[in-house]
């Protein structure tokens, strides 16, 4: 249990004015918060356009929201060879990350967009995402998953893209209710060591904070060693939201 | 054809009042224009007289267009105006049906039309105006309207074909909009002398519109509206025909720039400055965007508060108002989005502290509730301290029983928990 001003925590939010759309900035709210209500210290380092890489070194938790084809695009250039690589350390270390939306198409090898045009990703997921073209169907609604780290656990996707997954990587949830990433094979996701790739805005981690506690228990972990645990909250908001959308879908069934 | 069309719009128009299942708002127009795609175009050939004033934007549309009509009324004019929400092709040609007579003739001097974003160019396909407004482009049910971009650009391909005669009254300080003028001599800027210099996190057009570089701004009045130039290309903000006036009607921010566009667009219409200033006075809110209501001995002041933007600038109006008392409605149907994720881009913490009592209620109670949850900075709020009321009408009783005798209760709600709301404020005073 910690309650003091020992342990302090910094994360790295990846693009902040331009991949934040659908209220992602609340995962950013929730992960500070639920670290400073159990004394746990935190900032918040901007990693914007032109940063410097060697910024990521002091980085324990790393988080990159959505955003718009254009924002996308400009992100897209700001990847050099060099950054790509730490950032793939910084993954392959075992560094706790949360990337949503169009921030798992980036993680992935490509993403075709709706015009056909291929954007190369980081690579540092196997999973490759095609848009089918602007007339076909996005997937839009309230979405229903488990996984191994919550169950149920609830968002809404907002995507055109689907994505495939690559033989050896897992998804991090299955649908039970929605599209997930491809409308077909069930899988909604990824997950690699402590880095969680979803297509769950709604945001997430407000109304499933066991995502958000697992994030920064391993960030705790990986900087201050294995004997590190956390002091649970007192949930019952964030349980009375999750349960809301739980029924409002039983109600369309 | 067309008087068919006019007659058949005005007998369900009739019916559905009679049978009591809407006022035809959309159903008449969306008929004629199926059956005539035209219909639209012709009548309008026969009302030639008939000149159209267009609003489009994300936010301030109707209390926009309630400045123009007011203006104009009390300069005399015959006005009419399509009904709240029909701002599709279907409601600008019902509003024609029902605004003329049995044989299509339409005996108003100007119509008035707040266009949805998605719907600006099908409309400017059909119809001339005499002036568009243009307000601004914000992040707003993105499950609906999708990228802000992709309507700029969509609006930018319209605009490039406009007729000379149509004069364009844009807002100087919103990047995308600004970008939407041209040179020839026909496009008029509104701004707002503004201080701040932080922006919000709900930012959307920092970027230049023409080669994509971050825009610098020298001053930011909120969200993305400022004096902006780009650094790279040079692109700049225009400089504007108004950006001060002497009083405003409504307090606010975002209704300093209502206020401007409404008065630039009755110059265009040739309104003398001394008559538009007098015939300000005589305006009066639009339903819930600022309105009061009188409910159990107590007074109620509606901030219609539907997304990011639009709910910081209502946060930010109500600090000033020294508001005490604050009930937050959150609902998720179809006119407000289904999507309740953009709660978390609007900033409470700037204001929270400020408030002594904070209730929450709608469709969506829990989800603002601990939206609330984390906004707070000094500590905590449990479960216990915040006002949760799954019941809007329990919410209303009990918030406005605790006021003391001068004391308002300002509610922000969504779109569908304002007409909820006023249901129950308004329905009660009948009884």
């Amino acid at each position: 249990m910690i309650q003091d001003t020992k342990y302090k925590l910094t994360i790295g939010w990846l693009y902040p004015e331009l991949m934040s759309t659908y209220g992602d900035r609340g995962n950013i709210n929730v992960l500070t918060k639920r670290c400073e209500w159990r004394g746990i210290r935190v900032d918040i380092l901007n990693l914007s356009v032109g940063f410097d890489i060697k910024l990521l070194k002091n980085i324990n938790l790393l988080f990159m929201g959505g955003a718009e084809d254009i924002q996308q695009q400009i992100v897209a250039k700001d990847f050099t060879v060099q950054k790509i690589k730490a950032l793939k350390k910084k993954v392959e270390d075992g560094t706790p990350g949360l990337y949503i939306c169009g921030a798992l198409q980036f993680l992935g090898k490509y993403y075709k967009d709706a015009s056909g045009t291929k954007i190369k990703g980081l690579g540092i997921f196997d999973l490759h995402t095609e848009h089918p073209g602007a007339y076909t169907k996005r997937f839009i609604g309230n979405i229903v998953t488990r996984s191994d780290l919550a169950s149920p656990i609830v968002g809404f996707e907002n995507h055109g893209g689907r994505t495939c997954l690559g033989d050896n990587l897992k998804p991090f949830g299955m649908v039970i209710k929605g599209f997930g990433n491809n409308g077909g094979d069930k899988t909604e996701g990824a997950i690699y060591k402590n880095s969680i790739g979803t297509y769950l805005h709604g945001p997430i981690l407000p109304k499933n904070p066991q995502i958000a506690d697992f994030l920064i228990s391993k960030a705790l972990i990986l900087k201050y060693g294995a004997g590190v645990k956390i002091k649970k909250l007192e949930d019952s908001l964030e349980k009375k939201a999750h349960d809301y959308i739980l029924q409002k879908i039983a109600s369309f069934e | 054809m067309i008087y068919l069309l006019v007659l058949l719009g005005k007998v369900i128009i009739f019916i559905s009042k009679t049978l009591n299942i809407g006022s035809g708002s959309t159903w008449p127009g969306h008929i004629a224009v199926e059956t005539y795609k035209d219909f639209i175009k012709r009548e309008l050939t026969r009302n030639k007289h008939l000149k159209i004033v267009l609003i489009a934007g994300t936010n301030g549309k109707t209390t926009t267009g309630k400045l123009i009509r007011t203006i104009l009324e009390e300069n005399g004019n015959k006005v009419f105006q399509n009904e709240a929400g029909a701002n599709l092709l279907n409601g600008i040609a019902s509003s024609l049906i029902k605004n003329s007579n049995l044989v299509g003739n339409i005996k108003f001097d100007y119509a008035i039309f707040e266009v949805d974003e998605n719907t600006l160019s099908l409309v400017l396909d059909n119809l001339k105006p005499r002036a568009l407004v243009l307000l601004n482009l914000f992040r707003d049910q993105l499950d609906r309207y999708g990228e802000v971009n992709i309507v700029a650009n969509k609006w930018k391909e319209s605009l490039e074909k406009i007729d000379i005669k149509t004069s364009l009254i844009l807002n100087a300080d919103d990047p995308k909009i600004a970008f939407l003028g041209n040179n020839k001599n026909n496009s008029f800027y509104f701004s707002v002398k503004g201080e701040s210099f932080i922006q919000e996190h709900a930012s959307d057009s920092t970027y230049c519109p023409r080669c994509g570089e971050k825009l610098s701004y020298e001053r930011v009045t909120f969200s993305h509206l400022g004096n902006w130039k780009c650094k790279k290309c040079g692109l700049k903000r225009k400089k504007p025909d108004i950006e001060n006036y002497e009083s405003y009607p409504l307090p606010g921010i975002y209704n300093k720039y209502n206020t401007h566009a409404a008065i630039l667009t009755a110059r265009v219409l040739k309104i003398g400055e001394s008559k538009i200033k007098n015939y300000l006075k005589k305006f009066k809110p639009a339903f819930g965007r600022q309105e009061t209501i009188e409910y159990n001995g107590k007074n109620i002041q509606i901030f219609l508060s539907k997304n990011p933007a639009s709910f910081n600038q209502s946060l930010q109006t109500i600090n000033e108002l020294k508001a005490k008392n604050v009930l937050f409605v959150l609902n998720d149907r179809i006119p407000d989005g289904l999507d309740v994720s953009w709660i978390w881009d609007v900033d409470f913490e700037n204001y929270f502290k400020n408030f002594r009592s904070v209730s929450v209620s709608g469709d969506r109670v829990y989800d603002m509730a601990l939206r609330l949850q984390y906004a707070n900075n000094e500590s905590r709020i449990t479960y216990h301290e915040l006002k949760i009321y799954e019941d809007l009408k329990e919410a209303i009783g009990k918030e406005t029983k605790k006021l003391k005798a001068k004391e308002i209760l300002y509610i922000l709600p969504t779109y569908s928990a304002m007409l909820d709301l006023r249901k129950i404020l308004t329905g009660k005073k009948l009884l």
